[in-house]
């Protein structure tokens, strides 16, 4: 039975200050430190370093090489001299990191080349080449997403600029600023991909972008602006598709086997400015927000500045961080200082004050079945949690598999009704974790 | 210097909580408690107090003897007990009615974990113990003290009795007839059914179908809408429909669920009263959906979007 039509339905304060508020470029800091991971996620792979302490940089010049299809080329966002290649940690992962000190003079490359491609390989390495990564915070490679292309017709490319997330108008402001390369870079998809329909979601609270978007393509039948309800998790993969096609990508399937593929719009940007300016990705548009900052706004910031020295720009701290987000207030992952830097997926910067920061102690579930009205993917989430009580692994698993527990894409919508403050979320990804580990062990234990 | 906290998203809070839940259905609950106390007079408070005392006292004592974290704050013990109470007539002396308290308490609640991990509802599963136990009390009602003319017995119990005199259709609106604490007033229960609306503890498709189903059932049986119209005002279908009904725990966490709960409750809430000796079958009705909500939400288990 399904009786629902719309498959989001969270209505969230939205905590958008910043939306009217121009990015300011900040000044070159003194030093940077570029991770080989391109997002704060345990499990991302990781580039490998190709410069050594002593060397000299240029803007633009690559640092890090790629690994495989899951990680991305890292370049120099200021010029300089390598100081240390050294470890760096984050959210319990682990990943090499170049440490940069700058001369002030941000001296691009000479090698860098405003590429013109001819076909679709050609396209695509220049993508690789750009080192943009999706930026809505999966932090996939933007190439490695295009090259469904080379198997399959893409009708459909979905431009998600929902920004459904609270705080974050990184997005809002680079559709407001950045409308000739959202332009330029469907030009790009139509040539190379050969997509005929783009669909740009984007959440009504941003009616300016709307407005301006519509006016932009409004001679191009291809390009088609959607307004999206304002509605939590709108800017999901499988909620996005569903709200903006009536498409579902089931089980087992893949999204480019419908035909269809989403990029952020973001990341559409950053790709198009690499083939208008021929600079990789070294810098990107942020929100500084939250209760423990003095003046929340947007900043235009060089990848691998700490939160501590951008702090500055934005009048500083009020008091000392309760918690310390990248990214938004629902999915944001929470930082261990102020020494954390900011890397190509990260949208927003959101510093709560102790009081916003302190968490309720949960009580018992009482049935009340708001997490099962809430869930976007019509999950039971109570399932879950019943499920991680359970000792036995054996029992646990079954009942993992038997509520779905791996369609769950950890949105947080459980969390943030549950009236008796279960982390639901926090225990679906120990679900999603649990699962991943128990497989593991049952092939190798099978063979 | 503190650390800053480290913790998985999301990172805010829609600010819900069991307790102010529990908090509006007392709230919900004041209009029929006010106006039992109007009908029936002061004994309906005493009862009402000693049922929220010894329901609140017995959950205590039983979480300090089992050495369990104390739960009283959650108010749930207080809605168990002025349930109970607006379930009972004010003839049922006021140590039954803390015997009945106990029961609610203790065995249906605790002994099964306490709040959230009963599979019935306290104050019904209560309520029916003590039709058995203490039947010359607990069976049909006491007489509003505002009326004087109408028969000791509850209109249910004279339904179908040649030349009794029945209290008209408005005066069952208002609640001027017999019957326990918090049933006869129907607007008062309107009203608190409106809060809870209002609050979005509850949804209206529970209620309305529950009783919805007891009316189209008579509308059928007997082809007399005024008749239908009787049945649904007369004993506890309002009460029970509007609060045990929708209680969370014992009912299915689905919405299809809900549904279906609310459909089965009027059906057998209709076979009893019309096929079988007992006058009234809210009470049996919610007690046996109860039993079948784990199914009903087996059964009513939505496919996922992008699963099986």
């Amino acid at each position: 039975m399904n009786f629902r039509k719309n498959v989001s339905t969270l209505k969230l304060p939205h905590y958008k200050s910043t939306a009217s508020i121009e990015p300011v470029r900040i000044p070159i800091p003194q030093e940077v430190l570029l991770p080989m991971s391109p997002m704060n996620k345990h499990g991302a792979t990781n580039a490998e370093p190709v410069v050594q302490a002593g060397d000299h940089v240029y803007v633009g010049q690559m640092v890090g090489r790629e690994k495989d299809r899951g990680s991305a080329h890292v370049h120099a966002s200021v010029s300089g001299t390598v100081k240390a290649v050294e470890e760096y940690r984050m959210n319990g992962a682990r990943a090499l990191a170049v440490r940069i000190e700058s001369d002030g003079k941000q001296e691009p490359s000479p090698d860098l080349r405003i590429p013109q491609p001819t076909n679709l390989d050609e396209f695509l390495q220049c993508v690789r080449d750009s080192g943009v990564v999706g930026l809505g915070g999966a932090a996939y490679p933007v190439w490695a997403k295009l090259s469904a292309a080379q198997k399959s017709h893409i009708q459909t490319v979905l431009i998600n600029g929902a920004e459904c997330e609270p705080f974050i108008t990184s997005d809002h402001r680079a559709m407001l600023e950045h409308g000739d390369l959202i332009e330029k870079g469907i030009e790009l998809l139509k040539q190379f991909l050969g997509s005929e329909e783009f669909i740009i979601g984007i959440e009504k609270n941003k009616p300016d972008a709307i407005a301006a978007l519509k006016q932009r393509f409004v001679n191009d039948p291809a390009v088609k602006v959607m307004e999206l309800g304002s509605v939590y998790p709108q800017g999901a993969k499988q909620v996005l598709l569903y709200n903006a096609t009536g498409k579902v990508v089931e089980k087992g399937q893949r999204l480019a086997s419908l035909g269809v593929i989403i990029i952020n719009v973001s990341s559409l940007i950053k790709m198009a400015e690499y083939f208008v300016t021929g600079m990789p990705m070294v810098e990107r548009i942020i929100t500084v927000d939250g209760s423990a900052v003095k003046e929340p706004k947007n900043l235009i910031v060089p990848i691998g500045i700490s939160v501590k020295d951008l702090l500055p720009y934005c009048g500083g701290l009020k008091e000392e961080p309760g918690k310390i987000l990248f990214g938004g207030a629902m999915m944001g992952k929470t930082q261990e200082s102020l020494d954390a830097v900011i890397l190509k997926a990260t949208n927003a910067v959101v510093i709560m004050d102790r009081k916003d920061a302190k968490a309720t102690e949960p009580s018992p579930c009482i049935h009340c079945g708001r997490c099962v009205a809430i869930c976007p993917l019509s999950l039971n989430p109570t399932a879950f949690d019943r499920a991680m009580q359970l000792e036995d692994d054996e029992q646990r698993a079954a009942l993992l598999t038997d509520a779905q527990v791996k369609v769950c894409m950890e949105c947080g919508c459980c969390s943030y009704v549950c009236p008796s403050h279960r982390p639901l979320a926090a225990t679906n990804s120990a679900a999603l974790s649990f699962m991943r580990s128990w497989e593991r062990a049952k092939k190798e234990g099978g063979k | 210097m503190d650390r800053p906290i480290m913790s998985a998203g999301p990172h805010i809070h829609s600010g819900a909580s069991g307790r102010r839940i529990m908090l509006d259905v007392i709230l919900a609950l004041l209009p029929a408690a006010v106006a039992g106390v109007v009908l029936f007079g002061l004994q309906a408070l005493w009862i009402m107090l000693t049922c929220v005392i010894c329901c609140v006292a017995s959950e205590f004592l039983f979480n300090l003897c089992a050495r369990r974290k104390q739960s009283v704050g959650d108010l749930s013990a207080v809605v168990t007990g002025l349930l109970l109470a607006l379930n009972l007539s004010t003839k049922v002396p006021l140590w039954q009615c803390a015997v009945g308290s106990v029961f609610a308490i203790v065995l249906v609640k605790c002994a099964f974990g306490g709040m959230g991990h009963n599979f019935a509802n306290p104050a019904i599963t209560a309520r029916v113990f003590m039709l058995m136990a203490f039947t010359s009390t607990v069976a049909g009602g006491a007489i509003p003290a505002a009326v004087d003319a109408v028969s000791s017995a509850t209109p249910l119990d004279l339904i179908g009795v040649e030349g009794a005199g029945l209290p008209t259709i408005g005066q069952m609106f208002l609640g001027l007839r017999g019957g326990a604490i918090g049933e006869t007033c129907i607007l008062a229960l309107l009203v608190g059914f409106a809060y809870l609306l209002l609050r979005r503890v509850i949804h209206w498709q529970t209620p309305v179908i529950f009783i919805g189903t007891v009316f189209v059932c008579y509308l059928i049986a007997t082809g007399s809408f005024s008749t239908a119209l009787y049945e649904v005002l007369a004993g506890g279908l309002v009460l029970g429909a509007v609060f045990m009904a929708t209680d969370y725990t014992t009912t299915p966490i689905t919405a299809e669920g809900r549904m279906l709960f609310a459909l089965g409750c009027g059906l057998i809430t209709f076979v009893i009263r019309r096929f079988c000796v007992l006058p009234e079958g809210v009470s049996y009705s919610i007690l046996c959906m109860n039993i079948l909500a784990p199914w009903l939400e087996r059964w009513t288990r939505r496919k996922p979007l992008g699963g099986v």
